[in-house]
Formats: C-alpha cells, sequence, structure tokens
C-alpha cells in the first residue's frame, strides 16, 4: 500500500488495536498512533495532526460518533474510517451525514480490511501527499 | 424452567368468594356449602354494598343475586367490570327465575355463569369449582408469559453479549494468526506455521458459528432489515468469487464464473446477497472433492436474475431434501476437507432470499453433483 502518512487508531479493545496495527505495519504504515478511547483520541489529534483515523464506534465514556464530530470540530476535513463490530446502517448512515470518509467491519478478514483502506485512501489523498500536509478531502 | 408457583394441581383453598344476597337466608345456605369447601366468604347485602366490601376484599369469584332493591345484579356486575377491567373476578349470577332472556342479560353484563334458586349444593360446588379453576388458569398463564418475555430478553442480552464481547476478540484472534502466517512478524518454522494454522482455522470456524446464530436470532425475532440498493448479480458474485478462490485454492479446488446472458439491475442488499453467494459457493468448495471446480453461473430472463452453484459433490439424496433449508439441517455429505459446518448456512440464505421475494432451491446433476439456484425480481 503506498500511504506514507500516519494513521491514529482508537480503539477500547487493545487487541483490536493489536490486531489492526500490525496488519497496518505489514501493510507498509510505518506511524501509528493508538487511542485507547475517544476524549483521549481527541486530544492526541491535536497534538500529532495524523493523516487518518480509524475510529471504532462502540466505546464508553464517548462513542465514535461523539468522537467524530469532535474531530471533525478541530479539523473538517480530517479522513476518518469507522470501524464497526456489527454493520448497523442506522449508525453508519449517521457517521456518513457527520463526514466519516468510510467504514470497515472489524470481523473481516484482514485482506478485505486492507483493501477496504487502501480504496480510502486512494479516494482522499492525491498519490505522493507529503507528509504532514493537510490532507484533502474529495466526495 | 422450574417455578413452584406453577403447579398443575389446583389447590382451591382459601379462595375469596364474595356473595351477595338480599336474603339473609340465602346468604347462610350458599355461605355454609362453601365455607364447608374451604372457601373464605365475604358477604354484602346489596349493590351498593358489594361494590365497597370487593374494594376491600378483592374476592377471587363474586356470586351475585340479580333480583335486589337499590342497583340490581347486572348493574352491579357492569360496575365491576368498568372499574376492575380484566382484573375483574368471574361473576356468576344467582336468580330465582330460570328465564332465558334473564340469563342473556346476565352474559351480557359480564357475567361467566348463572345459579338458579333453590340451590342444589352439588351443582353450587362445581360450578364455582369451574370457574374458580378456570380463573386460577388463566392468572397462570399471565405468569408464565410474563416469565417468557423476561427469559426472552434475557436471551436477547446474552446474544448481544456474543455479538460485541465475543466477536470482537474472536476476530483479533483470527486476524492476528493469519497475519503470522503471513510472516508479519517474521519468518515461521513449520512447527510454527502448523500450530498457528490452527489457531487460525478454530476461530474462522468460532467466529462463523457465532455470526450464524446472531443471523438465525435476528432474522427470527423479525429483525432482519434490507438496505435495498440498485446492483448488478455479476458485481456481487465477482467479487465473492475473488475472495472465495483464496480459500478454495488450499483444497485445489477452481472456482470459475460462467455469464448466461445479460446482466441486469437488481434492487437488493449487497451485504445479505454477497452471504448467500458466500455461504453457497464455501458449501460447494465443502463438499466436492479436493482440486475440482465449483461453477458458478450468472443468468437471468426477463423477470428474474439469479446465479446458480454447481458442485462435484455427492448430490442431495432425495430422503434429505426436506432438512436442506431448515435451521441445523445437517445431511449425511461429509466436508471432504474436514471443515466445519453449523447445519444454519443455508437456512439463513433461505430467509434472506425469501425476504427479497426471491426463490432458492436445489437440482441434482446425474452423475455430477448438486445445483443451488437464486433467483431475485428485476428491479422495477
Amino acid at each position: 500500500m503506498n500511504f506514507e502518512g500516519s494513521i491514529m487508531l482508537v480503539d477500547d479493545e487493545s487487541h483490536i488495536r493489536k490486531f489492526i496495527s500490525l496488519l497496518l505495519r505489514h501493510l507498509g504504515v510505518d506511524r501509528i498512533i493508538e487511542a485507547a478511547n475517544g476524549s483521549l483520541a481527541l486530544e492526541l489529534y491535536k497534538k500529532e495532526r495524523p493523516d487518518l483515523v480509524m475510529l471504532d464506534v462502540n466505546m464508553p465514556v464517548m462513542d465514535g460518533l461523539e468522537t467524530l464530530r469532535g474531530l471533525k470540530a478541530i479539523n473538517p476535513d480530517c479522513v476518518v474510517i469507522m470501524l464497526t463490530s456489527l454493520a448497523n446502517r442506522q449508525t453508519i448512515d449517521q457517521a456518513a451525514a457527520l463526514g466519516a470518509a468510510n467504514y470497515i467491519r472489524k470481523d473481516a478478514p484482514p485482506e478485505e480490511i486492507g483493501r477496504a483502506l487502501s480504496e480510502t485512501i486512494d479516494a482522499c489523498f492525491e498519490a505522493g501527499e507529503p507528509e504532514g500536509s493537510e490532507p484533502t478531502a474529495s466526495p | 424452567m422450574a417455578n413452584p408457583t406453577l403447579n398443575p394441581f389446583i389447590d382451591l383453598t382459601g379462595r375469596r368468594i364474595l356473595a351477595v344476597d338480599d336474603d339473609r337466608i340465602n346468604l347462610r345456605i350458599i355461605g355454609g356449602i362453601l365455607r364447608h369447601e374451604g372457601y373464605e366468604i365475604a358477604e354484602a347485602m346489596s349493590g351498593e354494598q358489594a361494590l365497597e366490601v370487593y374494594a376491600e376484599f378483592q374476592p377471587n369469584l363474586v356470586l351475585l343475586d340479580v333480583m335486589m332493591p337499590g342497583i340490581d345484579g347486572f348493574a352491579t356486575c357492569r360496575t365491576l367490570k368498568t372499574s376492575y377491567g380484566d382484573k375483574c373476578a368471574p361473576v356468576i349470577f344467582v336468580t330465582a327465575k330460570s328465564e332465558a332472556d334473564d340469563v342473556v342479560m346476565g352474559f351480557e353484563a359480564g357475567g361467566v355463569d348463572y345459579l338458579t334458586k333453590p340451590f342444589r349444593p352439588k351443582e353450587v360446588v362445581a360450578r364455582i369449582r369451574t370457574h374458580l379453576s378456570n380463573q386460577q388458569l388463566v392468572e397462570q398463564q399471565k405468569l408464565l408469559v410474563e416469565q417468557l418475555s423476561k427469559a426472552n430478553a434475557a436471551k436477547d442480552r446474552f446474544l448481544g453479549m456474543c455479538a460485541h464481547d465475543l466477536r470482537n476478540p474472536l476476530s483479533s484472534i483470527r486476524g492476528l494468526a493469519e497475519l503470522m502466517v503471513e510472516d508479519a512478524i517474521g519468518p515461521l518454522s513449520s512447527e510454527q506455521r502448523e500450530i498457528v494454522q490452527t489457531i487460525h482455522g478454530a476461530s474462522q470456524s468460532m467466529l462463523q458459528l457465532v455470526n450464524e446464530l446472531l443471523d438465525v436470532a435476528t432474522i427470527e425475532a423479525g429483525h432482519l432489515k434490507l438496505a435495498k440498493e440498485p446492483t448488478s448479480v455479476a458485481e456481487i458474485v465477482e467479487r465473492s468469487v475473488h475472495l472465495s478462490n483464496i480459500e478454495a485454492a488450499k483444497k485445489g479446488t477452481r472456482i470459475e464464473i460462467v455469464r448466461i446472458g445479460a446482466d441486469p439491475m437488481v434492487s437488493v442488499d449487497r451485504n445479505k446477497i454477497r452471504q448467500v453467494v458466500d455461504n453457497l459457493i464455501s458449501n460447494a468448495v465443502k463438499y466436492s472433492p479436493r482440486g475440482s471446480v465449483v461453477t458458478v453461473l450468472i443468468q437471468s430472463d426477463g423477470a428474474w436474475a439469479g446465479f446458480a452453484v454447481r458442485d462435484s459433490g455427492p448430490g442431495i439424496p432425495e430422503s434429505e431434501r426436506h432438512k436442506l433449508f431448515k435451521d441445523y439441517g445437517r445431511l449425511s455429505a461429509v466436508p471432504t476437507g474436514g471443515e466445519k459446518s453449523t447445519g444454519l448456512g443455508l437456512a439463513i440464505s433461505r430467509k434472506i432470499v425469501e425476504a427479497h421475494d426471491g426463490t432458492i432451491g436445489v437440482e441434482n446433476i446425474p452423475g455430477r453433483g448438486a445445483e443451488f439456484v437464486v433467483r431475485l425480481p428485476l428491479s422495477g
């Protein structure tokens, strides 16, 4: 996968973070930031400005949709992929309305998660975008 | 679900009966008969008094004289029914006359039965026993329904727990094992590889079982919601075949797509129909000999579009056909690569296809195997 940027991974379950981050490293993503909940994610986002966020929907304290609102308030162009365990149409639609770029089911096989991720990256970033620049979201 | 309150042997001792009559002698006679049977009795000498005593005594049954000064028995009964609704105790009218008109009016007022004066003790006892038993059974039934809906809610909570607390860890285990097999954390020795493959296979079948149980529960509870989008059958099938080929290659099996005619648009829930395609293909691979070819036909005519999956397995014996699309309907055929089966896949597929107003069926191809055919109505 041709992606030079950084990815923030937000999930309250450490085994999911372990799995997705290993998958990301396997796909060639070197800069991975992990956050165990929504409010930590917002703090880290302000500090680190990752290029892409993978965000769990179902989390205690601050759920995925609320975190998504917070992220969009900090940076309306931030690229967010929702991580879902059950494909709940209503939640997916809500997330899309709030500006999420895509959703991925966590129980999908790794190659499928990888493909959905690279599709989103292809759609949202121009090829060879320099590191740390503001990502330009495209419809 | 053992429950001491649901005793099939009905004990009516201590049940409360309100006897209403403006004649003291009648009250004494009826009271004597009923106390002898072990019932608890309260008395009232008018309709007005009956309403007061009812509120305090909360009887299980009311014996109500029809002809009384003040408000009569029928009016009293109507008032009780209006005040207490479904919870009102059954009312048996007591009347000196036995004219049919009286009796009909009594039933219209909400009575369940009537007794004529002079009393025949055995008749009184038998009828009261019948109505008290009925009432008790109705109460038990209500209790049972309440308990069942509580148990059902508990089951839903349990399934919700399965959804989140079992599925996520299982997908992590499976995903991590798969990445390890792909040398994502460095090369593995052949023994390590074998072990990690075992972990992968076991977590894969557990995940499938949990997913299928959840699917059945969701469909059974009437929660199958379709998010229909216009799409073509070929689009769904091609994506599915691409992914299934990876798994099939492990058995040396090849999956081929054959297109017959046009590929018109259908309006379907892509994920759900994909689940049906995946299931039929995975069955075909599962029951075909190693190294065989599974053919997926994409076909349509003027009224429908669909697909068919042809395997090289043993076919479906006529005697087992009826079990095929039912829950847990496992047949005698054995997977050829040691794969697992929950017996739920085809039942789920049938429910999904039928929710789309489509059909699913199976034909044996003589000397070759089985062909599962799915047809979906064209959109528009």
